[in-house]
């Protein structure tokens, strides 16, 4: 028997729902297997978290608490995860994959010597490793591959497995942690936030995503219309961050944020595949297109060939019918 | 300042590419420069301009990777280094991390700057592992740099927004390619590029236990992604088919 442990992120305060997710898998696996599934929660208010942390099957969750969590930097955060690691020793310690997770499962990765695989789409456990796909080739292609070894890290695409609840008593447990300023290897000077009600893309349950067809304040706030009677994050294509109509937080595609919500509306969206890379796993695909040879309608589920202008106000009018 | 650029030799994924028994066949003459690190290089060039110095790109990989050397120099770094391969070795990021801390190890510098990611396989992972082995400061998917004295100032994407890092130099950052445009290599630069110095170093000149190269991680296969089909188009009146849409996502789809 061995311990799966998962990593659970707060961000803005909140869990991340992808974190859940990946925890739900952990404990599918934990007990198809006969291993135990613990999690350990890293933030500034780490205790706060463990109630509902424990609903999704955690038997043992490990809370590493201190001020300097309070924003993201790579050197406390890697310092928290190896003394977790050092304690707990995990076979496998499954994260989900955030910008976050990112920025440090390489590097804990050299500091434990561990076998990793980043981003993967599922993962299931081997004996000594685990096996698991992930899309390659601007996610064109999946891949199917093998990590070995006595530890293993995984990190996790958002919206890859469902919420599964499983409520347990969990015991509680804190790992001591301290830093000085000078083991602090950089410093965070600001942070420039899209704007503080945004909603986070990795979560959502539905995304408004602008292309190079939302020109005008008038487009934005047909966009801003939607989203807001939808609860859905606004996206935006590579165009749109780079002549700075949106914030390039909100830049969803290869090499923005990769997102798989129930439901995806493409506003003005052709479909490159940098910007299919990122959102090809959204339950179902609504684009808005001018251009019937656009090539976002290959995998729309509903493809609307229309001007945006002339076809928002009637998809809004009917959508506030519909909810109301 | 000095400036290193570890680059590398990525197949083109814009390139067609076919699955034959769970390998991928592709066009072999379709190797480019990752996009990531031509931005990272174009970075470095950028603050060379500013600061001056000298910016020196490392490539690990098989004799052919030379071309992917002389794509930097013809932008304009100033030298290159081929650490050779036969490319047969199945490495990972891992091994390519131990290959680049060995031969940075004994090295001066100020920013070592990579890609955040290989296009190819999108790991994103050796960039913390070089800093991590290093013992350096480090951030990830920079979007902007600036250098002032000792300081790099990074701004990186983040989860919550972009954050603002301060790192004292030596540090190592790795570089998104919304950072900048990478230049195109113009004749000059390309006529250049032919006389500058590239050092060929064998991999056991590094010393580095082959045993350590051995991967952790493997790909056991590809495989087509399961094609997402393509469903209705609606064409026609604006009022009617947005109308028609949105019932169906409520009544078919259920998502509203």
């Amino acid at each position: 028997m061995s311990t799966l442990l998962t990593h659970i992120a707060i961000t803005d305060g909140k869990i991340k729902r992808s974190s859940l997710e990946v925890l739900s898998r952990c404990k599918e696996l934990a007990d198809a297997n006969g291993h135990t599934v613990e999690a350990v929660v890293i933030d500034a208010n780490a205790s706060s978290y463990t109630d509902d942390i424990q609903k999704y099957g955690a038997t043992k969750i490990y809370t590493v608490e201190d001020p300097v969590f309070k924003n993201h930097m790579n050197t406390p955060m890697l310092k928290a995860l190896v003394n977790v690691m050092n304690e707990v020793q995990p076979s496998l310690f499954a994260f989900a994959s955030t910008e976050s997770t990112k920025d440090i499962l390489g590097a804990l990765a050299a500091n434990q010597g561990a076998a990793v695989l980043a981003d993967v789409s599922s993962f299931e456990l081997t004996d000594g490793g685990i096996k698991a796909k992930r899309p390659v080739m601007a996610a064109k292609i999946m891949s199917n591959n093998e990590a070995k070894g006595d530890k293993v890290i995984v990190s996790v695409r958002s919206g890859s497995y469902d919420l599964a609840e499983n409520p347990v008593d969990a015991e509680v447990a804190s790992i001591s942690f301290s830093m000085s300023d000078d083991e602090m290897k950089a410093t965070l000077k600001e942070i420039i936030s899209a704007s503080g009600d945004t909603i986070d893309l990795n979560e959502a349950e539905a995304i408004v995503a602008a292309g190079r067809g939302v020109k005008d304040e008038e487009a934005k706030n047909l966009i801003s219309e939607l989203a807001g009677l939808l609860n859905a994050g606004i996206g935006a294509s590579r165009a749109l961050t780079e002549a700075g109509v949106y914030d390039p937080s909100l830049q969803i595609g290869q090499t923005g944020k990769v997102v798989s919500p129930q439901l995806y509306i493409a506003v003005g969206i052709s479909g490159a595949i940098q910007h299919v890379a990122g959102m090809a796993n959204s339950k179902v695909i609504v684009a808005i297109n001018k251009d019937p040879d656009a090539p976002i309608f290959e995998i729309a589920d509903y493809g609307i060939v229309g001007d945006l202008y002339k076809v928002l106000p009637p998809f809004i009018e009917e959508i506030k019918k519909i909810k109301s | 300042m000095k400036f290193y650029v570890c680059i590398k030799m990525v197949p083109d994924v814009y390139a067609p590419i076919q699955i034959k028994d769970g390998e991928l066949i592709m066009d072999a003459d379709r190797m480019v420069l990752n996009a990531y690190d031509a931005s990272a290089v174009e970075e470095a060039l950028v603050l060379k301009e500013e600061h001056g110095g000298e910016v020196e790109v490392v490539c690990i990989g098989p004799s052919k990777a030379s071309e992917t050397i002389r794509k930097a120099l013809a932008m304009g770094a100033d030298k290159g280094v081929h650490i050779q391969t036969t490319g047969e070795e199945e490495y990972d990021s891992g091994s390519y991390a131990r290959v680049l801390a060995a031969y940075f190890g004994d090295k001066e510098f100020d920013v070592l700057s990579l890609g955040k990611q290989s296009q190819d396989t999108d790991s994103g992972l050796t960039g913390s592992m070089v800093a991590e082995l290093l013992d350096l400061p480090y951030a990830t998917n920079a979007v902007g740099l600036k250098a002032d004295g000792s300081t790099i100032t990074v701004k990186r994407q983040g989860d919550a927004g972009q954050e603002m890092i301060d790192l004292p130099t030596p540090c190592v950052v790795t570089c998104s390619n919304d950072m900048n445009e990478p230049r195109i290599p113009n004749l000059k630069g390309i006529m250049a590029s032919k006389r500058k110095p590239v050092d060929t170093i064998e991999l056991s000149a590094l010393g580095v236990d082959e045993s350590e190269l051995s991967a952790k991680t493997k790909v056991l296969s590809y495989e087509e992604k399961p094609a997402r089909e393509a469903g209705k188009k609606y064409e026609g009146e604006p009022d009617e088919v947005a109308r028609e849409v949105a019932q169906l996502l409520d009544s078919e789809a259920n998502v509203l």
